[in-house]
């Protein structure tokens, strides 16, 4: 124990004596996380928060207009302009403006779109209503193109942003449609039995969708937004980045040659390797904490939200832990097999980042492609932010995270087991 | 009683063309100040790796104090022997108070013993001043100084040094060279390389000098110049066994 105890504090005075080490540790993650939290809060909110300019062109004047323009209002993402500088928007100008990125999107509703949709209900309820035995009178237009309601987009729009305007705008269409089918139905039953024209209610829509908590005391969307992916993340990014202080000095031990007199000195190895790996996991869980307190406390200064922490404290600790000695592990791993603190530093930075890259810190594995995210979850950094993800969004506890801390231990156990056969290999 | 028996020690490295020791066999007794000598490329640090444990020979037997250099008594034998390595084997960013502290507490040393056992060798060696300075700030004698106060704190039986007054100034080198006389008398077997050959032929009760993986000659500094009319000092006999050539 007093080899132990020695050897940690001997790790802690040698960290207090690098300056340039523990601003790594410390005080950069803190940038990166508020950096990255910040800068990623806008792709985050494309399809929450944000607001979007859309130049609309209705030469239809008539209820489709009018559907599609309340529609968009209602769902708080869009601003609706159909003037620029006080005059009505000109299809060439909206065109030209949507081109250049000045806005993202331009609806254009034909003219007659709505008399078009009109006429289509009254022959469906004509056609039903010759088939039932009673005359067809409602007005059916003798036009036979179709119109379309023509979306135009900034050609920098994402796929997914496209694909959510097509898909609000054919749903705003159907329910016009839909719409007016039914009054036309209720008119032509109304010109048939006029006794039961006030108790007829025709309700098409029996099934909603509501969107629902999967768990307890959880909100909604707190899955999508930057603080909540970006703070575990980069803080298991940051976490990671102990591999080079720690390699670095391993490196510089066996230099120097106090290895060397470590290794002359009676007892077991064990007893200095735990001693280190418990000093650089403690530094680990702190500095996990710290991040996770700028999640807290420092974002929401900048106006983001305040990161979530779930309801299992102790699942959370686990799992840092668990994260912290694996990175520790890797450390070892990087001091052993390499021979210079030049070459740890630029192994370990590199090979950090692209782990970091494939394990969903950078972006979330599920949008990534079904290959890379197969490859993605080989990365121990997505066994951690897997397990975060599970604790912070899903509420989960201990009994659901002993996967991702098996594997990051398991992990951890074969770097270590490397490393000893590497140092073996050396020694002989 | 012998410090050191060594026998028929064979030793290549992996990947290496010539073998370094090809069955070098000497023995020193215990209680004296002994030297073991050799141009580079002997191979002193090998055997010296080797009697302390860290490079497993090929083959050949090597006994310390009697005790077989084997897995079995190797933790026994590392609390008889200490190494003073050529290299500073300290923490440069530690002082030396701190240094000394943490390698005493890994020979289970703890607390006030501790404390004066660091404070009696600071002031030995002169460094009772500068014992809470870093010792990436000392000079080359204070940084060998210490280091050699690092091995001795678990008071060996047996120290082996490695070029221990290489770089040092007179003064210090005068202290160094007193201490091992001093640590001498009080029962500890010494093993001492060096290329200062005047040094040597100073200090030490007897001499092995090596070459190329094998044992030379072996005897008393006087003995040895002595066996040669034309060698006036140790260094003359030196260069008789190994010739003038300039080795790497």
């Amino acid at each position: 124990m007093l080899r132990l105890l020695a050897t940690i504090k001997k790790e802690w005075l040698l960290l207090l004596r690098d300056r340039t080490g523990l601003s790594l540790l410390f005080v950069m993650p803190v940038v990166l996380i508020t950096v990255m939290a910040l800068i990623e809060d806008a792709p985050f909110r494309d399809y929450q928060e944000l607001k979007f300019d859309v130049l609309t062109l209705d030469n239809d004047h008539g209820r489709l207009g009018k559907y599609i323009r309340e529609g968009l209002e209602y769902t708080g993402q869009f601003n609706v302009i159909d003037s620029l500088n006080g005059k009505p928007v000109q299809e060439s100008q909206a065109l030209e403006k949507v081109n250049a990125g000045d806005y993202k999107i331009c609806i254009i509703i034909p003219q007659g779109a709505t008399g078009s949709i009109v006429s289509n209900a009254n022959r469906i309820v004509n056609d039903l209503s010759k088939r039932m035995g009673v005359p067809a009178i409602l007005p059916v237009s003798t036009r036979k193109d179709s119109l379309n309601v023509l979306v135009y987009f900034d050609p920098a729009s994402k796929k997914a942003f496209k694909s959510a305007i097509h898909q609000a705008i054919d749903n705003f269409l159907t329910q016009v449609e839909t719409d007016l089918l039914l009054e036309r139905i209720k008119q032509q039953l109304k010109n048939k039995d006029i006794a039961q024209q006030d108790s007829m209610v025709i309700q098409l829509k029996a099934v909603g969708l509501k969107e629902q908590l999967t768990g307890p005391s959880q909100q909604l969307d707190v899955i999508s937004n930057s603080v909540q992916h970006n703070v575990p993340a980069w803080s298991i990014f940051a976490m990671f980045f102990i591999a080079i202080p720690i390699g670095g000095h391993m490196i510089r031990e066996r230099e120097e040659g106090s290895l060397v007199r470590i290794r002359l000195i009676p007892g077991s190895f064990l007893d200095i390797l735990g001693g280190k790996m418990l000093f650089f996991m403690a530094v680990t869980v702190v500095q996990f904490y710290l991040m996770m307190m700028v999640g807290i406390f420092l974002l929401p200064m900048f106006g983001l939200p305040k990161l979530m922490l779930g309801n299992s404290q102790l699942a959370t600790f686990i799992i840092a832990v668990s994260i912290g000695l694996t990175a520790t592990a890797y450390g070892i791993l990087v001091g052993t097999v390499f021979k210079t603190p030049n070459q740890a530093l630029n192994f370990g930075a590199i090979s950090i980042v692209i782990l970091s890259a494939i394990g969903g810190i950078w972006i979330p594995l599920e949008v990534m492609p079904a290959k890379m995210q197969l490859i993605g979850h080989l990365s121990p950094l997505s066994w951690g932010l897997d397990a975060i993800n599970d604790i912070y969004l899903r509420n989960r506890g201990v009994q659901h995270i002993w996967l991702h801390v098996g594997k990051l231990i398991a992990c951890a156990v074969l770097m270590l087991c490397i490393a000893a056969g590497v140092e073996q290999r050396r020694m002989s | 009683m012998t410090s050191i028996l060594v026998q028929d020690l064979h030793k290549t490295y992996k990947g290496a063309l010539e073998p370094s020791l090809k069955g070098l066999s000497f023995s020193f007794q215990k209680g004296m100040i002994t030297g073991l000598l050799g141009p580079n490329g002997a191979g002193k640090t090998t055997t010296i790796s080797i009697l302390c444990g860290l490079v497993s020979a090929d083959s050949g037997l090597v006994k310390i104090f009697d005790l077989p250099q084997t897995a079995a008594h190797r933790e026994e034998i590392k609390k008889l022997v200490g190494i003073v390595p050529q290299q500073i084997a300290l923490f440069p960013q530690l002082t030396a108070i701190e240094n000394l502290e943490y390698f005493g507490n890994l020979y289970g040393l703890k607390g006030k013993p501790l404390r004066k056992l660091i404070d009696e060798y600071l002031q030995k060696f002169g460094l009772e001043q500068n014992g809470n300075k870093a010792v990436h700030r000392y000079s080359g004698g204070m940084k060998r100084r210490a280091n050699i106060i690092a091995s001795i704190l678990h008071q060996p039986q047996l120290l082996i040094l490695d070029e221990p007054t290489a770089g040092v100034d007179v003064q210090s080198r005068s202290m160094i060279l007193q201490f091992l006389r001093d640590f001498n008398a009080q029962g500890a077997s010494i093993v001492y390389t060096s290329h200062l050959l005047d040094e040597a032929q100073t200090i030490c009760q007897e001499v092995a000098i090596i070459d190329e993986g094998k044992l030379i000659v072996q005897g008393t500094p006087a003995n040895l110049i002595a066996q040669h009319a034309a060698c006036q000092h140790l260094e003359d006999v030196f260069l008789h066994y190994t010739g003038h050539a300039v080795r790497d």
